[in-house]
């Protein structure tokens, strides 16, 4: 590893810039990602900047369960990230549509539309979960630049050998 | 609270002659009439009792028909409720989106939701479902079932 890419993976986990996206949630958890971003938690500590642009960002935090009229919008901004890219799915929506679950406009989740790194549970959570989610998820850039990508955590399709059973005997 | 300015009286003069006129709350006043009559009933709304105003279209599938109710309202603060009845084998209206311009959208939402067809409409678009949703399944109509073999848009299953 060269000095520039050391000093670049340096300074990306000492400054993730994130940005957000709402994919039809109700904004209870876009009002939580602001109260976050207040001078109160002062993310600015751990460099964490709130980016307009997708292109710019580091990490995603998508909010809601993500409608159908969304999900395409919503894979083009993640395919316009830079890689390495992180996604945060926020709140009970994001991990599995929760209340709207099953509806006939909603794909249940982020995780059917983009890969999803971390979870944050809650309805909605509170701005400091929504920071410990972002901490976590340099914990992760961290060890994915030691592990040299993300293939390492990826889960691989298990397979489940089959047991050939003989049909039970039918006595009348 | 402070009455508004307009009596339930004066409705009655208006269009009593073109449904039954009835007081549903202290500043609400229903009106039930027919379809081919709602169109004027809007234009007298509008010159004798000053509905200069759209507050909403809305429309619900009771399971028998289709329950469509322009609200309207003026000034004096007094919401008029014009409610037609459609029947569910020619869900068809005249337009209003010619004398209120407002009423297009509205029609257009619902035209998307209940599969209702307003007469007339210059541009009866998609306007709240994703633009690969099938032709001729409407979401909110009771006797709707999601078909579990049909692709109701989002992201393509080869792309997941």
């Amino acid at each position: 590893m060269g000095l520039s890419q050391r000093l670049v993976n340096w300074a990306r986990i000492k400054s993730p810039w994130i940005t957000l996206f709402n994919s039809g949630a109700c904004n209870a958890c876009d009002i939580e990602v602001i109260a976050a971003l207040t001078p109160r938690f002062d993310v600015e500590r751990f460099g964490i900047l709130a980016q307009g642009s997708p292109r710019h960002a580091d990490i995603l935090i998508v909010t809601g369960p993500v409608t159908k009229k969304q999900a395409p919008r919503l894979r083009r901004i993640w395919e316009q990230m830079p890689e390495p890219k992180y996604v945060i799915a926020m709140g009970a929506c994001g991990a599995s549509g929760g209340v709207f679950r099953g509806l006939y406009h909603v794909v249940d989740g982020v995780e059917n539309v983009i890969p999803v790194d971390v979870f944050v549970a809650g309805c909605p959570p509170r701005p400091d979960e929504i920071i410990n989610a972002v901490v976590a998820c340099l914990g992760l850039v961290k060890e994915d630049l030691a592990h040299g990508g993300k293939e390492w955590r990826q889960k691989k399709p298990t397979v489940i050998p089959r047991v050939e059973t003989p049909p039970k005997e039918v006595t009348a | 609270m402070t009455e508004p300015a307009l009596k339930p009286d004066a409705v009655q003069d208006a269009l009593g002659d073109l449904g039954t006129v009835e007081t549903v709350r202290w500043n609400r006043v229903k009106v039930s009439t027919k379809i081919e009559k709602v169109r004027e009933a809007i234009l007298r709304a509008q010159s004798l009792l000053a509905c200069d105003h759209v507050v909403q279209i809305s429309a619900v599938d009771n399971g028998k028909s289709f329950e469509l109710i322009y609200h309207l309202t003026g000034p004096h603060r007094m919401v008029i409720a014009l409610a037609i009845d459609i029947p569910r084998d020619k869900p068809e209206v005249p337009t209003t989106s010619d004398i209120l311009p407002p009423a297009g959208i509205y029609e257009r939402q619902i035209h998307d939701l209940l599969g209702i067809v307003f007469r007339g409409h210059p541009d009866l678009r998609r306007i709240i479902l994703n633009e690969d949703w099938p032709a001729n399944e409407f979401p909110l109509r009771k006797d709707w079932k999601m078909d579990p073999n049909k692709f109701y848009g989002g992201v393509p299953p080869e792309v997941k």
